[in-house]
């Protein structure tokens, strides 16, 4: 077990401390291209040589972005700001800043004037994704945001070099899912907050680097036994997951998150990138594909529900958290429907609201150690 | 042939939308597919083929200006919508899951209209709707703009949905499009826009001939109706009232025009009066609302088409929309700016700090925010609106004097 | 085990506003009761401890389990276990009355809705916003403002005549709201009267995202409020019934579940 635990120690000291990373990235030489959630094509940056950096808040205290937003916008976007205003994202070569929710919009805007400094790249992902003037649109844009990072690192990228970023990142998807997997099937060697890290450490890495390390881990799960581990499997469901305390929490209840619908974690590495001779295509018809978000519309509009309950139904949850995002619309959005979905499978359920600006989690311990008590007698 | 006496046009603006609902019923009754549609969906479609589309936004805004805002928006919450949500939205979910709304009934849609270019939360809110009725949604794209001009791209992608709709919407209808009538349907739409910002023009006079809180009255047509030729009418006649009264002296603002303002964002519907009334009271009259003349789409061909669809409030970039305003209180010589930070819509209130530094210093005029909610009336305090009002007017007073710097 | 042959457990309810504590005999009779206007982080939890075993006649030693829950239940020294306030308000409303099937708890700083089964066990709940407004606090900066002893606010509120609405459910903005009603010389009975209908609106909207299954029970401090009772029960269309033990269900329901802890071992 303790090879496991040391892997799982490096991916903890690397999630806890991304700006570490960064300039260590920068001290070599690197340019560091800053991804704004959601569905950015990393692929084109890691193409271009670059490092593709995930920035999805963090957790503090909002004071300098007041002077953009007033209270009601997600943390993620204001500490986005709030980075971007003090000077934590100095020595990004870039930001690449999708729009795909209401808060968004405005983000952009205002960190593009705010923070001038930082080379500015728009993402404006069309809904219309999987009609073939929808894949158009998106290979357009991709192509404008191909260029921007042309002139950034100062070379173009080949469609031989984007292809085999492709690769890379389909690799490093795939050896992500089978992590969520074995991490399921083995709570007893994996905690929630470790289960996390793992995840959230491929933000600040680059993906070869970060593929190795899972893929060693993978394999030293596989090769445990059959786990006899006595706790209760759940699923859960939200734009993060990552907050060490209400992870703790989860741990302390004996829960182990069997699978999960997180933005940051499972619903960016559902979908790969198909076989397609034009590699700018190819990732057009990826983002076509990607589905069951509530940021994207789907046409065939009730496949959410009914994914999430498969997905459920196939990793043994008893039950479900939902991370709700405070003042996420998207999410608030969605969530009549996912209830009533769960509640016609007799799934029980909670909800609790988080921000990155969280201290007290008396509320969310006494939800969660509830829950538990719930899911026990179940 | 001249009417012995003339309709007044306010009275012909109210005629035009109370057609447009029960013309809907009409539809309704006799088996006819009914839509709801967006605000900024582009009208021209279902008009040209004949199909009966109403407003979820109108409807939401006349029952909140009816007081029946809070009881639809606690309904919705007790269905587990969040009360962080868009208040329109509470309400027309509210509706559309079947509780009644008396303040202003809609026949219940058998397809759905919608267009994000105004915000990202339409796409969910009729998405919601969808489910909840299991109806086709036809949606119609528009992703922000960063930049200033719309790009050949964004053309193109449009253009391919434009004729992807008309596909489902003859589909639903049952008809085939006519090109003739679309181009007759778009010549009323051009005609009701260029009225409609023609009308709105008249704020520039000082005194102004009318007071700007009429125009969040007569919107209802330019959302729920701009491609009848009634509309067109109705408006031209309100741009005659207003010509007619620039050269009698009168106007329908009857009280002192002290301070003229810009209103920026969606008015309080709950609370229209109690808005209206210390600017009444310390003689600021409204003369440039940046709400209103946002439905101002005027094109020539098809291209045009699309980038007018392109262009609301919370669609283009941060510069255009701050020349949009400064444009429109330059030319509507405006003395300040009241900025309704609205709780429901996270997009608008999202640009608006960066924007009022830059009115402050582009303009050098004062700017003001105050809390409020275009339906939910719980999220608005009349002691601050006052206070903030008050407080306007003492940094106009400041600022005409010459002592005061902002 | 106490000298005279009877098994005593002690719960715990260390809320965010006050301490209560419960001993039961043989998981049956409740021996003592004690509540001390003071909770998590001050003396208040201990002296409530002090107070119900005096009232009891017992000593520390004599207790076969102490069970703590509530807000500052990990913070009691010497419990033997500790569980969350919604198991123990649940377990507690279904020992005073044995048909509930929803309870509602509005408590000093978060109000909860509990579903329980026809086994008597809570099987779902839902907790409030993180929002003052509708809970004991509101009722707080209400009554301060109203210059009102918050215990006569339900008798008050039974003289209103005349219907005033206090709207906003941010209390910060209802604050200004009662202000301007008194400025307006509005009656206090009926601002009393419109913000217990505030509390229930809010209350009933928490509520109905559970779904109301009668039996309904009320819990918790705001219990007592017969004014908030009556509104919430015009607001859901549903008798509520309480106890004048209702602020002690989580106390009850902490040492019920002690007792069961105990003879299991």
């Amino acid at each position: 077990m303790t090879t496991i635990k040391e892997i799982l120690s490096r991916f903890q000291e690397i999630a806890s401390n991304p700006d570490n990373r960064l300039q260590g990235y920068i001290k070599d030489g690197k340019k560091v291209i800053g991804c704004f959630p959601y569905y950015v094509p990393e692929e084109l940056v890691s193409a271009a040589d670059m490092v593709p950096f995930g920035i999805w808040g963090a957790e503090g205290t909002i004071s300098a972005a007041k002077e953009y937003f007033a209270a009601f916008y997600c943390t993620i976007a204001q500490m986005n700001l709030e980075m971007g205003l003090t000077g934590k994202l100095k020595g990004l070569s870039g930001v690449i800043v999708p729009s795909l929710c209401d808060t968004l919009r405005p983000l952009s805007q205002n960190f593009r004037v705010a923070v001038p400094d930082i080379p500015f790249i728009f993402v404006a992902h069309p809904q219309n994704r999987k009609k073939e003037f929808g894949v158009q649109y998106t290979v357009d844009i991709y192509g404008k945001i191909k260029k921007q990072l042309e002139a950034i690192a100062g070379h173009k990228i080949t469609d031989e070099k984007l292809t085999a970023a492709i690769d890379v990142y389909n690799q490093s998807r795939a050896a992500r899912r089978t992590f969520v997997r074995l991490a399921g099937e083995h709570p007893e060697a994996v905690t929630p907050a470790e289960r996390s890290a793992v995840l959230k450490s491929s933000f600040f890495m680059t993906k070869q680097e970060h593929t190795v390390m899972v893929n060693e881990l993978n394999e030293l799960l596989m090769a445990l036994p059959n786990s006899d581990w006595q706790g209760i499997r759940i699923f859960t469901s939200g734009i993060l997951a990552d907050n060490k305390n209400l992870l703790g929490i989860l741990e302390e209840n004996n829960l182990a998150v069997a699978a999960d619908d997180v933005a940051a974690e499972s619903r960016g590495i559902r979908v790969d990138v198909p076989k397609h001779p034009d590699p700018l295509y190819a990732l057009a018809l990826q983002f076509g594909e990607q589905d069951h978000d509530p940021l994207l519309h789907d046409p065939e509009l009730n496949n959410r529900p009914e994914y999430i309950i498969k997905q459920i139904r196939s990793c043994n949850a008893k039950g479900v958290v939902i991370l709700m995002m405070q003042f996420c619309d998207p999410e608030e959005m969605e969530y009549p429907d996912l209830k009533k979905a769960l509640e016609q499978e007799a799934i029980p359920h909670i909800i609790i609201g988080v921000d990155q600006q969280m201290r007290d989690f008396a509320q969310a311990r006494t939800q969660i150690q509830a829950f538990a008590d719930v899911l026990s007698m179940a | 042939m001249e009417q012995e006496e003339k309709k007044a046009a306010k009275i012909m603006l109210r005629e035009v939308v109370d057609q447009v609902y029960q013309e809907a019923w009409d539809a309704k009754k006799r088996g006819e597919p009914v839509g709801w549609s967006s605000s900024k969906f582009p009208a021209e479609i279902a008009e040209t083929l004949g199909l009966k589309v109403c407003y979820p936004e109108n409807q939401a805004a006349a029952v909140a200006a009816k007081h029946g805002g809070q009881r639809m928006c606690e309904a919705a919450e007790g269905m587990g919508y969040s009360n962080d949500i868009c208040a329109y939205a509470r309400i027309s979910l509210a509706y559309a899951a079947g509780e009644e709304a008396e303040e202003k009934p809609m026949p219940q849609p058998d397809f759905l209209l919608c267009c994000n270019n105004i915000c990202n939360c339409m796409t969910k809110w009729y998405e919601n709707i969808a489910r909840m009725h299991n109806i086709p949604l036809i949606m119609f794209d528009i992703p922000y703009n960063n930049e200033t001009e719309v790009s050949e791209e964004s053309v193109a992608y449009l253009k391919g949905q434009f004729y992807d709709v008309i596909g489902q919407l003859e589909a639903i209808s049952s008809r085939k499009w006519d090109e003739e009538r679309f181009e007759e349907v778009c010549k009323n739409s051009n005609r009701t826009a260029k009225a409609w910002l023609k009308a709105c023009s008249y704020c520039q006079y000082e005194p102004s001939p009318l007071s700007g809180f009429d125009l969040f009255n007569h919107m209802a047509d330019v959302v729920t109706a701009r491609c009848k030729p009634e509309t067109a009418e109705a408006f031209e006649a309100l741009a005659e009232e207003y010509e007619q009264a620039v050269k009698d002296g009168t106007s329908t603002w009857r009280y002192d025009e002290n301070y003229r303002i810009m209103f920026e964002g969606i008015p309080c519907w709950p609370v229209l009066r109690t808005l209206f009334t210390p600017l009444k009271n310390k003689g600021i009259n409204t003369t440039a609302v940046v709400y209103a003349p946002a439905f101002g789409f005027v094109f020539n061909n098809l291209e045009e088409m699309m980038k007018a669809y392109y262009k609301a409030p919370n669609s283009v970039c941060l510069e255009t929309g701050v020349k949009w305003r400064e444009g429109i209180c330059r030319e509507n010589k405006v003395d300040g700016v009241l900025v309704h930070y609205n709780r429901s819509c996270k997009p608008w209130s999202g640009y608006m700090p960066e924007m009022e530094r830059r009115f402050r210093k582009d303009l050098g005029i004062p700017v003001v925010g105050f809390d409020g909610d275009q339906a939910d009336p719980r999220n608005f305090s009349e002691a601050q609106y006052t206070t903030r009002v008050d407080g306007l007017f003492e940094l106009m007073e400041e600022n005409k004097k010459g002592r005061g710097s902002v | 085990m106490g000298n005279d042959g009877f098994s005593y457990t002690l719960g715990i309810d260390v809320g965010s506003t006050s301490s209560k504590c419960v001993v039961l005999k043989d998981g049956k009779e409740i021996v003592s009761k004690a509540l001390v206007p003071f909770g998590a982080g001050t003396s208040g939890p201990e002296r409530a401890r002090k107070e119900v075993l005096e009232q009891a006649g017992l000593l520390e030693t004599d207790l076969s389990y102490t069970l703590a829950t509530g807000y500052g239940r990990n913070m009691v020294e010497g419990a033997d276990a500790q569980m969350s306030e919604l198991s123990c308000h649940a377990r507690g409303a279904c020992e005073l009355f044995p048909d509930v099937r929803t309870v509602i708890d509005i408590g000093g700083q978060d109000a909860k809705v509990l579903r329980i089964n026809s086994n008597g066990m809570m099987e779902n709940f839902v907790m409030n916003d993180k929002c003052a407004a509708g809970t004991g606090r509101f009722l707080e900066v209400m009554a301060r403002v109203l210059e009102v002893d918050i215990n006569e606010m339900a008798v008050l509120s039974a003289r209103s005549e005349k219907k005033v609405d206090i709207s906003s459910t941010c209390t910060v903005f209802a604050e200004s709201e009662v202000i301007s009603q008194l400025s307006n010389n509005a009656d206090k009975c009926d601002i009393i009267s419109g913000i217990h209908r505030s509390v229930a609106g809010r209350t009933g909207g928490l509520a109905k995202r559970l779904g109301v299954l009668p039996q309904v029970v009320m819990t918790g401090g705001v219990a007592r409020n017969a004014g908030v009772v009556k509104a919430l029960e015009e607001e859901l269309k549903v008798p509520i019934f309480t106890s004048p033990l209702a602020q002690y269900a989580g106390a009850l329901g902490a040492a019920l579940f002690g007792w069961q802890k105990y003879i299991r071992n």
